[in-house]
């Protein structure tokens, strides 16, 4: 039999944060909710709500960088600053064809990325 | 504060590779040119407490505990002696902690001495190194690097306010032709217009970095250090020191959150801000009052940005000041006459206290010639930690 539910958990994602007290919504995760105080607890996560930050968001800004760092054998990699609809905003690559475009419609998914030593790490790509 | 508390002496050594010497010499050696310079070596017996900058000895040189290895490489035992690590601003902040210990009364005498010696690796690692102030889950895990939140900070302003790369470019001659007259530049050499933007072949020369960032917005990786002497002026230790204190009229630091996408505004650098107008308050002075400036310029951006904050310019007219020569040696706010990071160099923990030792240099008269500015009254210093996350301005006065 194959147990379709272990794809769920394999596939990688990215949490944003909301404080269950006041509504205020966070990413990456605080230890102290800016809006009303709380204190969130990594172990139990009570009073918090966890969800999923990806699909669509709205691109600020971008750059392709020729020096990358230890680890990164590439000639370029591009990344860019985005806002999802909640507000939330985000740092991550950008992979698309020419230059992209301020303003524009993007859709943020996590992959996992191993160029670095250790742990493969959670990445958003901002397609 | 009613602390008056001056530097009577002040290092450097010439910033550039020093990779084949060890860290704690390389240290040393700017503490040991600033007691030579307060008169004599012997006073190393006066210091009630040393402090060291450096920001990551740990990563770069596989070496922990440099401020007890300096102490006992000067022949300063049993003088007690701290690290202080605020990253690129580790160099102000321990400034600021040797002020706070004379205004505190625990000390009359501090050495603050900083140092980085990052060549030792190579370019490749050095950025990954010095990437490690970002937020780890959330920028350093993603690739981005210090000159990556640069190329994305420059294209926003651009956008924004209709800078054009020829605006950056012209900061950089400006740096580089001050920075060519400092005998403690790692780069020495003048830059033309023509060769950077202007010329065929200015992309060849002039690449790109982090679009749209080129190498000439961008500071060097180098090595160096800085040391500056501080004395309570009201004891009676002072008298032993040769020079004449230049005062620290004011000294303050403002945090900004670690994420820089979590900025209500990602152009608006608000720990610059707030830093700038305490340190103001504290010196009783404002902008106008300012002969000459080391803003922190490890992308030339930031010197844009820097001068808009602590209120030189309003926001978003920094560019057409450089434009019209505002900043340069005889103009109207004199910026980086010691080349700035872009042309001195960035050794990362040793630049704040390099900025200093430049402004105590300017209102001494000490400068060389062709960048000193004309009768200055009041410098300023601003010298950021992380991507603008943790800033110190300090403002000297010649009394």
């Amino acid at each position: 039999m194959i147990d379709f539910s272990v794809y769920g958990e394999q596939t990688p994602h990215i949490s944003g944060y909301k404080c269950l007290k006041c509504g205020m919504l966070f990413y990456p995760a605080p230890m102290v909710c800016k809006g009303c105080g709380a204190h969130r607890d990594p172990v139990t996560g009570k009073h918090w709500e966890q969800f999923d930050l990806e699909g669509p968001c709205k691109l600020l800004t971008w750059t392709r960088v020729w020096n990358l760092p230890e680890g990164f054998n590439r000639k370029f990699l591009m990344f860019g600053m985005v806002e999802f609809p909640n507000g939330l905003r985000a740092s991550g690559r950008v992979e698309c064809e020419g230059d992209p475009v301020i303003g524009a419609t993007m859709d943020a998914t996590v992959v996992e990325a191993d160029e670095r030593p250790g742990t493969p790490v959670k990445v958003f790509v901002f397609r | 504060m009613s602390a008056r508390i001056g530097i009577v002496g002040i290092g450097h050594c010439r910033f550039g590779n020093s990779s084949e010497y060890d860290l704690v010499d390389v240290i040393a050696y700017s503490a040991n040119d600033a007691f030579r310079d307060a008169g004599g070596l012997h006073l190393r017996k006066e210091v009630d407490q040393v402090l060291v900058g450096n920001m990551a000895a740990g990563m770069f040189n596989h070496q922990t505990s440099v401020a007890s290895a300096l102490v006992s490489r000067m022949d300063m035992e049993p003088c007690p002696a701290e690290l202080v690590e605020n990253g690129p601003a580790s160099g102000a902040s321990a400034i600021r902690l040797g002020y706070m210990a004379i205004a505190s009364g625990m000390a009359d005498v501090v050495l603050v001495a900083a140092g980085e010696v990052m060549r030792v690796v190579s370019g490749w690692e050095a950025t990954n190194i010095v990437a490690t102030m970002a937020h780890t889950e959330a920028e350093y895990n993603m690739g981005l690097t210090l000159p990556g939140f640069a190329g994305m900070f420059t294209r926003l302003y651009m956008e924004k306010y209709g800078m054009t790369e020829r605006d950056l470019a012209l900061v950089a001659v400006k740096d580089h032709d001050n920075g060519a007259k400092n005998i403690y530049s790692h780069v020495q050499l003048p830059v033309t217009i023509e060769a950077i933007a202007d010329g065929e072949n200015a992309n060849v020369v002039n690449n790109y970095v982090a679009e749209p960032l080129r190498m000439y917005s961008t500071c060097p990786i180098s090595d160096g250090s800085a040391a500056v002497i501080l004395v309570n002026m009201d004891s009676p230790k002072a008298k032993l020191f040769a020079k004449k204190p230049i005062r620290i009229a004011g000294i303050a630091s403002a945090t900004d959150t670690h994420c820089v996408h979590n900025r209500k505004d990602p152009l608006v650098l608000d720990a610059v801000r707030l830093s700038s107008e305490k340190a103001y308050a504290m010196a009783g002075v404002g902008p106008k009052d300012i002969s000459v400036a080391e803003l922190h310029d490890a992308f030339v951006i930031f010197e844009l940005l820097n001068s808009e904050e602590v209120g030189f310019f309003e926001r978003g007219k920094s560019f057409l000041g450089v434009r019209n020569g505002e900043t340069e040696i005889g103009g109207r706010i004199p910026i980086n006459t010691s080349g700035g990071l872009k042309a001195k160099g960035h050794p990362v923990g040793a630049t704040g206290v390099s900025q200093v030792v430049e402004l105590v240099r300017q209102l001494r008269g000490e400068a060389e010639e062709g960048r000193q500015v004309k009768d200055p009254k009041y410098g300023m210093a601003v010298n950021f930690g992380g991507f603008g996350n943790n800033v110190v301005t300090t403002i000297l006065a010649k009394d």
